[in-house]
């Protein structure tokens, strides 16, 4: 009865960030996984195929625009990318960017916030806008 | 065409190795263009405080991973307050990963941190303040929960108090329990706080 859910990877070392994401967005029906860093990350994605990322630009081991910069030349189906941050400053806003994010949000993240973006960018065309 | 690159490498290396190991001549050999040569240079600079300075200069402009490595563990091993503060430098970097980097190794140097942590924590830069917080996830410092708390109690910004109180979720004990209620009245309308104080609340209600 139900379709198949859209997959969505969090990608954040906090344990308290990724819960909170995972309760936001299963709660509106999405499918989520998670990972602790950008390799964490990378391996996941050439093994599942993913809908969406959220991706914290912090991280230890590799941050969130290495691991953007990582997947994005990767042979496998792309898909869109939320960058997320404390910095609200432009210079990091354009590394976001240039890295391979289609959004950059700012923490702290509310629930409808970051359910928008989701939706919008699950529902552009070929998950681009 | 091989061959010739084999035997240009050797030259280099040779060269390089016959230099000084003293400070200046290990200084020197931290421009040198063999990565192998200045790895084996930031490696026997460890004995010299002295050269933290060339350490993070080097840092900022070094590209070959092993050799920022070695770099951060030198730091780390000569690990006193001239070191700490070289860390404290690439904080401020632009470079995630260097941040980052600096954040994982004074984890290690409780004792040299120890005494600037309060500094940090009143730093004027929010993104400092919060890099300070993630530096306690692993310091091990009989002072950790109290600085938490204190981060909670006094920071009027919003995104240090979420890194401590979800630091405060896996360290926190009853202690911290008045000024996490506190906490979830002065950010009342963040559910990120709300959610963070809340998991905090209950941890430290199981433990």
């Amino acid at each position: 009865m139900s379709l198949t859910l859209k997959r969505i990877l969090v990608v954040d070392d906090a344990a308290t960030v990724r819960m909170y994401h995972r309760s936001i967005l299963e709660g509106a029906g999405y499918a989520v996984e998670e990972a602790i860093n950008g390799i964490e990350a990378l391996e996941k994605a050439l093994t599942l195929p993913f809908d969406l990322y959220l991706v914290d630009v912090n991280m230890p081991k590799q941050d969130g625009y290495g691991f953007l910069r990582e997947l994005r030349r990767q042979d496998i189906p792309q898909a869109p990318a939320v960058m997320i941050s404390t910095e609200a400053e432009g210079r990091d806003r354009a590394r976001a960017y240039e890295s391979g994010a289609n959004f950059y949000l700012v923490k702290p993240i509310k629930p409808e916030e970051l359910l928008a973006h989701c939706r919008l960018l699950l529902n552009a065309p070929g998950g681009t806008l | 065409m091989a061959i010739v690159k084999r035997v240009q490498t050797k030259t280099v290396d040779s060269d390089e190795r016959s230099r000084p190991r003293d400070l200046a001549g290990l200084v020197v050999n931290l421009e040198a263009p063999n990565a192998t040569a200045r790895r084996w240079a930031v490696r026997d600079l460890a004995q010299f405080s002295e050269a933290v300075p060339a350490l993070v200069e080097r840092l900022e402009i070094e590209t070959d991973a092993t050799v920022r490595e070695a770099i951060f563990m030198t730091l780390t091993e000569i690990g006193d307050a001239t070191a700490v503060q070289g860390l404290v430098k690439c904080l401020r970097s632009e470079e995630a990963a260097l941040r980052n980097e600096a954040i994982e190794a004074m984890k290690h140097l409780p004792d040299a941190v120890a005494p600037i942590m309060a500094g940090l924590l009143a730093d004027p830069v929010p993104d400092v303040r919060i890099f300070a917080v993630n530096i306690l996830e692993s310091l091990r410092h009989p002072d950790v929960e109290k600085w938490l708390i204190e981060v909670i109690s006094e920071d009027s910004q919003v995104n240090v108090c979420a890194t401590a109180v979800d630091l405060l979720g896996e360290v926190g004990t009853e202690a911290a329990i008045g000024q996490l209620e506190a906490l979830k009245r002065r950010f009342a309308d963040e559910p990120y706080i709300l959610f963070a104080a809340d998991l905090a609340l209950r941890r430290i209600g199981e433990a």
